[in-house]
């Protein structure tokens, strides 16, 4: 099933996922981390499904988090806090742990973001936004994506033919599957270059390399897609400004500064104004479904009324 | 007809090499009214670098506005090569004369803009016509070379989705679409650059016979709904020549003879062509069965029966009611006389997937040639692959000579037992000729015995013998993606007939072929039979089979659903059987092929 934001136009889903991923990335601030976990955690939910977003994070995030949290403080020995001395001498400090702990938080936010983004972000779409670019790059994109299955599958069916006259590569000794091998390589290299004449004859055919190629896609930008990225320039806009002022500036070397804890007013606005643009597609998709099943009452609501009335004047 | 055949030789007179051609060409109304030609070929000769020999050979006719031309002939006589020269950036290099004009302009003078656009041009491989990731897409992407606007190649896909049914695979990638479709969406998106003439090589020769009769049923709609003129080459004449207007039939490069369907059965019965073996059913027939009265010759199965019906109340045969055979009679066989045994075979590709092959039985006597019939994606390649032991059955098991397949090494199985011709040749060309490429599946030229070859003969010897066999004299220092369909089919059944199988499985062996490379390729079949092989084959070909099979089955379901002799088997059957047993049930219902029906008609015996 698609969710609502995917429907959107192509131009908004990606410059949302440039400006989530963009302030995960670059703001290391822990409170908009956290919205951005969460805002991460909720959309993949959506997307997903709760099973596979669970064994994601259970598969992939934990350990990561893991490993990056206690490797910082094992090289890292900056900060002014000193918690011990490792074997070697070096201070373990406090400073790094938390810094090690926040850059866990960052790779684990982007990943899930980016896992969502492959969902969100079909070859199609990333085709006709590069397209718009550089229009031969899309064309040769949508090539490639419509030759790497039909060579893959030609491989089978000639390995499939070579291992019926007895030169498969599963058994046998290492130099005769790595010759049995080579073969079927060779023979699909010579396939596919023979029957790529025949692709570009059609591409002739149908007047390519004629000037003045244009690209056409399915998208269109309509009212939805306006309000909608009205909506993100807002809440981005806001965002920003809010970075710029230094309502949430935040360091971890020397020393360990957080603005924005304990809340502020201006943090307040910082924190709001991003909690809206990273759930935004959440709440869109949410919104959906509660209108779908508002009309389904009302459409249950007046099948019982006909029904009624047809009892009455039985 | 005559008066235009003078006609016709007087324009032409100036060649001294023009042959006895014969143009049955109504060309009175041609040249007054009537709408005018839209591509007209003047005196074309043609011949590829560094050969002697023309393949083109003062090629001279019209296309008149809307018509319907079929383009015939056995492979290699120059069919191809005369449509690649009405598209100049297919036209290959070489000595040219004459000219082709289209709409009274020369040909070359089109800008290439015009020509792609006007001229549509539809080519034999469904799949390397594609050349984008989604069908939507590849229905703009004339359009967009073209360089039209965003809301007019809106409008053109939206029509062409809806007038070809694509609606429904909109949005899908091509690779998960059937051979049909992906043919069906090459017209589409021709169609889409509303092209004035169409032009179509052998379009339906890679597909099954539902999805070819389904495209080319799509042609003629568009032939008669929007009046696009088709030009087209075909092997399944069955279904083009009922709604062709005109035939031209080519011979070694030069016209042979043209006119009307009919017109070219009484001409080619006249002459008594080889090309008849090309032609529909009901013309074979007609051309071998002379008739007191003179008839005008039958194009489809039920201008046939009324053809039958005439002949036989002049001949008297009385109707005959069709017998029933018990299809399924199992006869008991000897243990050794079963070379390949399949008991209870269920397989399926996943876990979550229905099975494809449902308790398959079937066992097969040495020396018969084995045909399975069936609908597309039945299961038959499936069953073909658990039999050749590429794929696994979960329940049952397959037996040679009655030792399970599993328990074979590779070397016992592949090298001298089992003989698997894959479906498409190619996936078996490794040299640069093909002498090289008999070769290297013996282990190289080197007269060394070596553990791929250990017959006792030389290996020179075996690969002439296969040579003989397989008609490949003339061709073996020819590069194996030169040769034709057929040459290149032979060529694969000779790399495998290396290997001295006693069972040769095929995967569709007949497809893309003529009629007269599928007789080759039968009489190969024989031979290979009388030294004693086992030959198996799956097919959609009713008409291979049920001529040239000991023993047909019906796939279906993931079982065989009847098995019996050609004549047993098709006699009963309504719909799924030879189109000369459907035109000739009534009179002889145990005539399957043409030669059949004509036989039963020379026949006296039964006239009162």
């Amino acid at each position: 099933m698609k969710d609502t934001f995917s429907t959107y136009h192509p131009l908004l889903n990606m410059l949302y996922f440039v400006g989530v991923i963009g302030v995960t990335v670059f703001v290391v601030h822990p409170v908009i981390l956290a919205i951005s976990l969460f805002g991460g955690i909720a959309y993949s939910v959506l997307l997903k499904g709760w099973k596979k977003t669970v064994k994601f994070n259970l598969i992939f995030s934990i350990p990561m988090m893991l490993i990056v949290a206690l490797m910082n403080p094992m090289f890292n020995h900056y900060g002014v806090t000193i918690i011990g001395y490792l074997h070697n001498g070096n201070p373990f400090t406090l400073e790094s742990c938390v810094y090690g702990l926040v850059m866990a938080m960052m790779l684990v936010c982007t990943m899930i973001w980016f896992s969502c983004y492959t969902i969100v972000m079909t070859s199609d779409k990333f085709i006709y936004l590069f397209g718009k670019i550089i229009p031969a790059l899309s064309l040769v994109l949508s090539m490639c994506l419509r030759f790497v299955p039909k060579f893959i599958r030609e491989a089978g069916v000639i390995s499939d033919g070579q291992k019926c006259i007895g030169r498969s590569t599963e058994n046998g000794s290492l130099v005769k599957r790595a010759k049995h091998g080579i073969t079927i390589f060779s023979i699909l290299v010579t396939w596919a270059l023979e029957n790529a004449i025949e692709t570009s004859d059609s591409m002739k055919c149908r007047g390519y390399g004629e000037k003045g190629r244009t690209a056409f896609s399915l998208y269109r930008f309509d009212k939805r897609d306006i309000l909608c990225l009205l909506f993100m320039g807002a809440s981005f806009a806001l965002t920003l400004f809010g970075f710029s002022k230094g309502y949430t500036f935040c360091q971890y070397n020397p020393k360990i500064i957080v603005k924005g804890i304990p809340l502020t007013a201006g943090s307040l606005l910082v924190y709001l104004a991003f909690l809206l643009f990273s759930v935004l597609p959440v709440v869109l998709e949410l919104w959906d479904r509660y209108q779908w099943k508002q009309r389904r009452k009302q459409v249950e609501k007046a099948e019982q009324a006909n029904y009624r009335l047809w009892e009455v004047q039985d | 007809m005559s008066e235009s055949m003078g006609k016709e030789t007087k324009q032409n007179s100036s060649k001294s090499d023009k042959k006895n051609i014969n143009h049955i060409d109504n060309s009175i109304e041609s040249q007054t009214d009537g709408p005018g030609s839209i591509l007209e070929i003047k005196d074309l000769c043609f011949a590829y670098p560094e050969e002697e020999k023309r393949a083109l050979n003062h090629i001279s006719f019209q296309i008149k506005e809307g018509e319907f031309l079929v383009l015939c002939g056995k492979s290699g006589c120059g069919k191809s090569t005369l449509l690649k020269h009405m598209k100049t950036p297919l036209t290959p290099h070489g000595k040219r004369k004459g000219e082709i004009l289209f709409d009274g302009k020369n040909l070359h003078e089109m800008t290439g803009r015009e020509q792609s656009q006007r001229i549509g041009y539809v080519l034999q491989n469904p799949d390397n016509q594609i050349v984008t990731d989604k069908v939507w897409h590849e229905l703009a992407f004339g359009l967009e070379s073209l360089g039209y606007k965003s809301a007019e190649i809106r409008i053109r896909v939206a029509e062409m989705a809806s007038y070809f049914g694509i609606q429904d695979w909109f949005y899908k990638n091509v690779a998960e679409l059937s051979g049909g479709q992906k043919q069906l969406l090459n017209l589409a998106s021709i169609m889409a650059m509303h092209p004035d003439i169409l032009i179509l090589d052998e379009p339906t020769s890679q597909l099954d016979p539902i999805a070819a009769s389904d495209f080319l049923g799509t042609v003629k709609k568009i032939n008669r709904d929007l009046g696009t003129t088709i030009l087209l080459t075909e092997h399944h004449l069955e279904e083009v020549f009922p709604a062709a207007d005109r035939v031209v039939v080519m011979e070694g490069g030069e016209v042979l003879c043209m006119g009307t369907p009919e017109e070219i059965g009484e001409e080619l019965k006249k002459q008594n062509h080889e090309m008849f073996l090309a032609m529909p059913v009901p013309m074979q027939i007609y051309a071998k069965v002379n008739s007191g009265k003179h008839m005008e010759c039958p194009i489809t199965v039920r201008d046939g029966r009324n053809w039958l019906n005439a002949i036989c109340k002049e001949k008297q045969i009385r109707p005959q009611e069709a017998e029933f055979f018990g299809k399924d009679a199992k006869e008991k066989l000897a243990k050794e006389e079963i070379i390949l045994e399949a008991k209870d075979i269920w397989f399926r590709y996943d876990k979550d997937q229905p099975d494809v092959v449902k308790g398959l039985n079937l066992s097969l006597k040495r020396g018969e040639f084995f045909a399975l019939l069936g609908g597309n994606g039945t299961g038959k390649s499936t069953t073909l692959s658990i039999i050749s032991r590429l794929r696994k059955p979960y329940r049952g098991k397959v037996l040679l000579e009655g030792k399970d397949v599993r328990r074979y090494s590779e070397k016992e199985l592949f090298r001298g037992f089992l003989g698997v011709l894959p479906q498409n040749p190619q996936s078996l060309f490794v040299k640069k000729t093909v002498e090289l490429e008999l070769f290297e599946m013996v282990g190289g030229t080197k007269e060394k015995k070596n553990e791929e070859y250990h017959l006792a003969m030389e290996k020179c010897e075996a690969v002439e013998g296969i040579v003989k066999v397989t008609h490949l004299e003339g061709l073996l220092h020819r590069h194996p993606y030169d040769l034709s369909g057929g040459e290149q089919q032979r060529l694969a059944l000779a790399k495998i007939l290396l290997l001295r199988p006693k069972l040769l499985l095929m995967d569709e062996p007949t497809k893309g072929l003529d009629s007269y490379f599928k007789k080759e390729f039968a009489e190969i079949l024989d031979l290979l039979k009388k030294q004693g092989v086992t030959i198996f084959m799956i097919s959609h070909d009713i008409e291979f089979c049920a001529s040239y099979a000991d023993r047909c089955g019906l796939f279906f379901d993931g079982n065989i659903a009847a098995s019996g002799t050609p004549k047993s088997f098709f006699a009963g059957n309504n719909f799924y059987t030879t189109a000369a047993n459907r035109m000739a049930r009534k009179y002889f219902p145990m005539a399957v092929t043409a030669a059949d029906v004509a036989e039963a008609l020379l026949d006296d015996s039964r006239c009162v």
